[in-house]
């Protein structure tokens, strides 16, 4: 029983673990009885996978919408192009 | 235009032809536009200059998209530390100060409220993340930005930083940790202090 009980410390970086792999039966049972008791760990939770579902809802809206390279961008690659390749001594 | 036979030995015709492929590519994999930007910039000089070792066996594209694999693995590996992840660990000892000796919280996370609705809030909930993220250790946010932007697994993830899982899962703790504390302090302003 003792090997279950985590400090508040330790259970973030198991809820943060958590989110890029399935954790250990212990570990799993471990986070889902400390976070029962503790609110304040409940709300690190939340707000770690808000903002993770902020960001994935961003980058899916990102990936429409970029299709191409920014015009600006474009130019000043364009420039640097046309300064080093027309240089016959470079 | 995909013709193996005579292509151009002209920088600025494959910038027209092939840029946005190409900068698409970059995005997907470094997440940032100035770095994608430089990192076109860079295969099309280094494709330019080499122009002699093009076979012709493949397209132009193709040739061109492996230059840029290239820079990219080169950027990956400057932003490897020289001397392992302990800068990591001492920026992020900053954390420590979040909890008490018997790893309890000392600064409360705060109550968030509810989701931002409108639409031009959430982009500045959104513009914020990103600064925050550029605040951090680059390294720390390129991993996380592979991992939540990206949605690679931390095993791509740790082959292409070259390091071992555990130290990817440290990594991306810091940064969700960094994140956190960074957008309650600048977003959701003040209210931390407040339980």
């Amino acid at each position: 029983m003792r090997h279950w009980i985590f400090s508040c410390k330790k259970i973030t970086r198991l809820i943060s673990e958590s989110m890029d792999r399935e954790l250990p039966f212990y570990k799993r049972m471990g986070i889902r009885f400390h976070l029962m008791m503790c609110a304040l760990c409940r709300r690190y939770e939340k707000q770690l996978l808000y903002i993770r579902s902020i960001l994935r809802q961003s980058s899916e809206a990102e990936d429409l919408s970029c299709h191409s390279m920014p015009t600006d961008a474009r130019k000043r690659i364009e420039e640097k192009l046309n300064d080093k390749c027309n240089d016959p001594h470079d | 235009m995909e013709s193996t036979a005579k292509q151009e030995h002209d920088a600025v015709n494959w910038l027209d032809l092939y840029g946005d492929a190409l900068y698409r590519f970059a995005m997907a994999r470094v997440h940032n536009a100035f770095t994608a930007e430089d990192l076109v910039q860079e295969t099309l000089m280094a494709a330019y200059r080499s122009y002699e070792k093009f076979s012709g066996k493949s397209t132009v594209k193709t040739w061109l998209t492996g230059i840029l694999k290239n820079k990219i693995a080169d950027y990956y590996r400057k932003l490897k530390p020289e001397y392992g992840d302990e800068n990591i660990d001492s920026y992020a000892s900053s954390l420590d100060t979040l909890f008490d000796t018997k790893e309890k919280w000392k600064i409360k996370p705060g109550d968030w409220g509810g989701d931002p609705q409108n639409v031009f809030e959430r982009k500045e909930l959104l513009a914020v993340i990103h600064a925050c993220l550029a605040d951090m250790p680059e390294r720390i946010a390129h991993v996380y930005k592979m991992r939540e932007l990206e949605g690679a697994t931390t095993s791509e993830i740790c082959e292409r930083i070259e390091t071992g899982k555990n130290n990817c899962w440290v990594i991306l703790y810091r940064a969700r940790m960094l994140l956190r504390r960074c957008l309650e302090v600048n977003w959701f302003g003040g209210i931390n202090e407040r339980v």
